[in-house]
């Protein structure tokens, strides 16, 4: 039955629309700046409990700043990293997993080698060790996110590729005169895109995931910037205290995490039902 | 008396005279206070993380100390305010100017029966100073301290007798029971024998609390050595349990599943305190936590070719009048650490106080304007930060600072790295002209020396070197053996280093300790490590 | 199938040698141990000369060669920070305390999803298959860790004590970390054997064997999920080596004294020898499981080798 579906997806949808529109409209929305520290007013509650107040509706963290705002500009952050990593890793992954695929011999044995040793490895371990080597900054955290990614698209691209090399048009293109280059991108690409574009919606969430793990350990974007994974770190501290820290963070991750994943399933359902094998 | 009943009455007497208990074989006390305790009791205390190592040699941190002076000694012992008191030495004085003697307390025994003397005093400074371990056959180790470096002026050492030593120095040196008291004894011939990778697995020291089982990163077991010298502790076991998370250890204090927990976070230990079921317990001590600022000259590190921007003085009070010390002490740590201008802590030994740095921005911008800096030409700093390293507090107070020396016009950019890689920055003195850390201080010792050496010799920390007079004053302090004109020195250096500024000082530590009410006589001491000689548990 | 093996144990070593050269040349640049190893207050020379002690300041190739030569040996250093040998560390924090947590959690992932994910597929549309998609999905979104905080906050405060909230030993330990370990995988599981029982489930040779009478149960059993179980084996392979990453997260927030947490203290210190002897101990693990993985993929459904290798 579609109708349920797509209705549950339209919802995710709307959901990921809002976010961005926030996450831009961040510097408008925002009652106050996020990284302005107000000592005295550090950890007052949410306006609608004792001791809140409509300035800071959402209340204010360990260094007085505003939540609702550094939700906002931390919207921004999550997002740009969910998509930015996972860009990078898909451009890199395709590209590499078209080139293995179509070439195949010494470079594909190769490229397929490396990813697996890649996936060998504790994703965390090597995240760890590349920030330790280039320091943690925004650049640096998709550069690793988005680096470490790109195995499964490389596999999928290859994949469609090893099965379209040999088919008619194909070879017919190949018998005209065109350049490889040429019959990778008019041909294969688009047959690869909507495998690609599947898992690259579930990989957003999982990068976003991601980002505030590496925040939890103490490596994600560093301080005063206004992550929702450092805010979930400042916050477990304050779990019985300041509730109000960890919860809205932890919330604003599950309800784009979720929308992205409904969003996610309903793509996998109408451009490629094969799929849902091999997630 | 005939003959016969005079033998009779001297077998009764041996008899009495040898039934009575020794040192350490008395009944352990069933009462304390009035209050009836539980002999048989294991004490459980949660920490933030466990030890890498038992052996002192390697390193004597604030985490490390906590476990390692439970089953190891040193010289000197200190009471529960800080006083130095005997511990394996009865009492250590000068003899002249260049010796020092140390009189060892008689009848202590290592846990596997081995006895201390005078014999194992000298190994253990062989151990310190590197001296003669081929002889002894036993590897070097890389150690926390290199004293051969640190303390180079201390040249030999000899015993008198079997319980008396002597140590020589090439010049005075009046903190030498400080530096050399301190350090927790391991035993010879036991090391000797199982080498000195052994002193990590299965140690035997002669402190109050045997080695059981050491499950790293999980617990350490240790039970009362009833042939303690002193007196036994009056629990039976004691089990150190790690938790990492400040969360987990407090759940796990009000499930009754600890007794004791450390480093209470300060809004914790607000809240727990109004809570009747659990006692919390605070103590000052010596951490001290500074924004370093860079203020060495072109040719003392990899400055390519500037000197630190922060070489003016000026620039440093500034930095330190910016600061607002009060607020940070009552919102962030909710009172539970205060304010230092002195650069030695305040429970350490020959601490002088110094009047307050006040909160007075205008002077702070008016400082940095004579200095040179103004709206166009702004004071930057680049300040390197170890995230999470000192704590969440420490974290939340570097970010509050930061702000505030914004609002004095300075261009502040935050760079959060992990301690190994600042630490390498530091050692390869790649820190920037215009860079500055911020880190925390703490001391083994008891002395103020420890503090003021810090911009006396050429280390990592060492970012504002003394200038030629600050350095001569210094050195007197090294070298004055009569006792109150050393004071006197330590007092006049302090002042001096207040008004020289060459760090922001932000606070001194407190720390806040809590633990159920079965838990008596818990008292925190100002050292690194907690002492659970006389804690007991209530039945 | 003697070649299989083989090939795909060659392939095995490789990938461990693989993931064993890119950690230890990746770890020497993160920077420098010695200066971690002394006082703060120590000179230059007295760094170097620690340095020297270690071992780190000959040639990178002389380092690397003498590691291969000590490593397949199972000698791989003493650790920098406790000064024993850094294989018997890792060993003793993997066993039991991760092996333990991380066999419970790929139970739960692997188990119990099965007559969840079949009930769902059977009630399609039902309220068990709404529910069960709903809860895979939420479990699916959130941070582990914060899912574990939430269930610390639940059931060892609120819930005063019910389960604890640190540590190891018990049974009642386990619960909560291997669960929260689990969660990810498992709602991915369960949502995978529903779909790939829902396509299987239309197929001829059911239809066919639900006309020959036999029993649903083991209609849906023998028949279907045999088929379905393919994508979901490789997927549980794969997942075992994000879990055993996972545990570097979940062991921190519940105390947990395994290997996840040395790492977390190792790279930070660069304590070289446990790293490497950790990472080699993961991805030992991880290639043995996905063997494993292969070679009961092949039993189960012989037309899965034919897409063979690269997979």
């Amino acid at each position: 039955m579609r109708v349920p579906r797509d209705r549950v997806a339209l919802v995710g949808l709307a959901v990921i629309v809002i976010s961005a529109a926030l996450a831009t409209l961040a510097p408008a929305l925002a009652p106050a700046d996020p990284a302005r520290n107000d000592l005295l007013a550090r950890l007052t509650p949410p306006a609608w409990m004792a001791g809140g107040s409509w300035a800071h509706p959402l209340g204010t963290d360990t260094l007085g700043r505003d939540v609702v705002s550094r939700l906002l500009y931390g919207a921004r952050v999550s997002l740009i990293v969910g998509f930015s990593a996972v860009v990078l890793a898909g451009v890199l992954g395709v590209l590499l997993g078209l080139v293995s695929g179509y070439y195949g011999g010494r470079l594909d044995d190769a490229l397929m080698r490396l990813g697996d040793v890649q996936l060998a490895f504790p994703a965390l371990v090597l995240a760890i060790a590349v920030l330790a080597v280039v320091g943690s900054g925004l650049g640096n955290v998709v550069l690793v996110l988005g680096v470490t990614g790109w195995v499964t698209y490389a596999r999928i691209a290859r994949g469609e590729t090893l099965s379209l090399r040999h088919r008619e048009f194909v070879e017919g293109a190949r018998a005209l005169g065109a350049r490889d280059a040429e019959i990778l991108w008019r041909h294969v690409l688009p047959n690869v895109l909507p495998s690609i574009t599947v898992v690259a919606t579930f990989s957003v969430a999982r990068t976003i995931i991601a980002e505030a793990s590496l925040s939890f350990l103490g490596l994600g974007i560093p301080p005063p910037a206004p992550s929702w994974g450092a805010m979930l770190d400042e916050g477990r501290n304050y779990l019985t205290t300041g509730w109000w820290l960890a919860l809205f963070p932890g919330l604003a991750i599950l309800a784009v995490v979720l929308g992205i994943n409904v969003v996610g399933d309903w793509l996998r359902d109408t451009l490629d039902p094969r799929l849902e094998r091999g997630l | 008396m005939t003959p016969l009943r005079r033998a009779v009455l001297w077998v009764l007497i041996a008899l009495v005279v040898s039934w009575h208990p020794g040192p350490g074989e008395a009944a352990p006390p069933t009462s304390v206070g009035g209050v009836a305790i539980d002999p048989d009791a294991e004490l459980i205390v949660a920490l933030t993380d466990d030890t890498p190592n038992l052996d002192p040699r390697i390193g004597m941190g604030s985490i490390r100390s906590n476990y390692i002076r439970q089953l190891f000694e040193s010289l000197v012992d200190v009471d529960h305010q800080g006083k130095p008191v005997p511990g394996l030495a009865l009492s250590w004085k000068p003899v002249n100017d260049v010796t020092w003697e140390f009189a060892l307390r008689r009848g202590v025994t290592f846990h596997d029966g081995e006895p201390f003397n005078a014999d194992t005093v000298l190994f253990n400074l062989d151990r310190m100073f590197r001296k003669n371990l081929d002889r002894w056959g036993i590897k070097d180790v890389a150690a926390g301290t290199a004293f051969d470096k640190v303390y180079p002026f201390v040249t030999r050492w000899e015993k008198v007798d079997d319980f008396t030593v002597r140590v020589h120095t090439s010049e005075p040196a009046p903190t030498l029971w400080d530096f050399l008291g301190r350090e927790p004894l391991v035993p010879r011939a036991w090391t000797i024998k199982n080498g000195v990778e052994a002193l990590n697995d299965r140690p035997v020291g002669t402190g109050p609390w045997k080695l059981v089982v050491w499950k790293r990163k999980d617990h350490m077991a240790f039970e009362r050595n009833d042939a303690y010298w002193g007196t036994p502790p009056l629990a039976r076991r004691l089990r150190l349990q790690v938790i990492p998370e400040a969360a987990a250890r407090l759940a796990a204090l009000r499930a009754g599943q600890v007794h004791l927990v450390e480093a209470v976070p300060p809004l914790d230990a607000e809240v727990l305190g109004r809570n009747a079921a659990v006692r919390v317990v605070t103590s000052v001590q010596k951490l001290a936590c500074r924004v370093y600022l860079n203020g060495r000259t072109k040719d003392s590190y990899e400055s390519g070719g500037r000197d630190g921007a922060f070489v003016d003085p000026r620039v440093r009070m500034a930095l330190n009048l910016a600061v607002n010390r009060e607020a940070i002490i009552a919102k962030i740590f909710h009172g539970l650490a205060l304010a230092n201008a002195s650069p030695v802590a305040t429970v350490a030994y020959g601490h002088a106080p110094q009047p307050p740095y006040p909160y007075d921005t205008g002077r702070a911008q008016a400082l940095l304007a004579e200095a040179g800096f103004t709206r166009d030409n702004p004071l930057t700093l680049q300040l390197l930060l170890p995230a999470k390293h000192y704590g969440q507090a420490f974290d939340e107070t570097v970010a509050a600072v930061v702000e505030m020396f914004k609002a004095v016009g300075v261009q502040v950019t935050v760079q959060t790295l992990d301690f190994g890689t600042l630490l390498q920055t530091l050692t390869k003195g790649t820190l920037p002209p215009n860079g500055g850390f911020a880190a925390c201080r703490t001391s083994n010792n008891l002395d103020a020396d420890d503090f003021v050496r810090d911009w006396a010799t050429t280390t990592l920390v060492n970012w504002t070197p003394y200038p030629p007079e600050l350095l001569s004053l210094y050195r007197s302090t090294r070298r004055q053996v009569d006792a109150r004109k050393r004071l006197a020195l330590l007092a006049d250096l302090q002042q001096r280093v207040r008004d020289w500024a060459p760090v922001v000082s932000l606070y001194q530590e407190k720390k806040a300790y809590a633990h159920t009410t079965r838990v008596l006589q818990f008292v925190p001491t100002q050292e690194l490590n907690m002492d659970f000689r006389g804690v007991a548990l209530r039945r | 199938m003697r070649a299989f093996l083989l090939r795909r144990l060659v392939h095995a070593v490789f990938v461990v040698w693989g993931v064993v050269t890119v950690v230890f040349f990746l770890v020497r640049l993160t920077g420098d141990p010695a200066a971690l190893l002394v006082d703060p207050s120590a000179t230059r020379e007295e760094i170097a000369q620690a340095r020297h002690a270690l071992g780190l300041d000959r040639p990178l190739l002389v380092q690397y060669a003498e590691f291969l030569r000590a490593a397949p040996l199972g000698d791989f250093g003493l650790s920098l920070r406790e000064r024993r040998p850094a294989m018997r560390t890792v060993l003793e924090h993997f066993w039991p305390a991760t092996a333990q947590l991380a066999f419970a959690a790929l139970v739960l992932a692997v188990v119990v999803p099965i007559p969840l994910g079949v009930i769902a597929a059977t009630h399609r549309n039902g309220v068990l298959d709404h529910a069960s998609r709903l809860g895979a999905l939420f479990l699916q979104s959130m941070p582990s860790f914060w899912l574990g905080l939430m269930l610390i906050l639940l059931f060892a405060v609120a819930l005063g004590g019910l389960l604890p909230a640190f540590g190891w030993g018990t049974p009642s330990h386990l619960i909560l970390p291997a669960l929260t370990l689990a969660a990810a995988p498992l709602a991915q599981n369960v949502r995978l054997i529903r779909a790939g029982m829902l396509e299987v489930l239309q197929h001829d040779y059911v239809r066919t064997a639900r006309a020959k009478g036999l029993a649903e149960r083991g209609v849906i059993y023998r028949h279907a999920f045999r088929n379905a179980a393919g994508p979901f084996l490789t997927v549980s392979g794969l997942s075992l080596g994000f879990m055993l990453s996972g545990t570097i997260v979940i062991e921190t927030v519940f105390s947990w004294p395994g290997m996840g947490r040395l790492i977390v203290q190792a790279v930070p210190g660069r304590d070289f020898p446990v790293i490497q002897a950790a990472v080699f101990l993961f991805a030992l693990v991880f290639v043995a499981v996905n063997l494993v993985v292969d070679v009961l993929q092949g039993l189960l459904d012989p037309r899965a080798r034919v897409f063979g290798g690269g997979a």
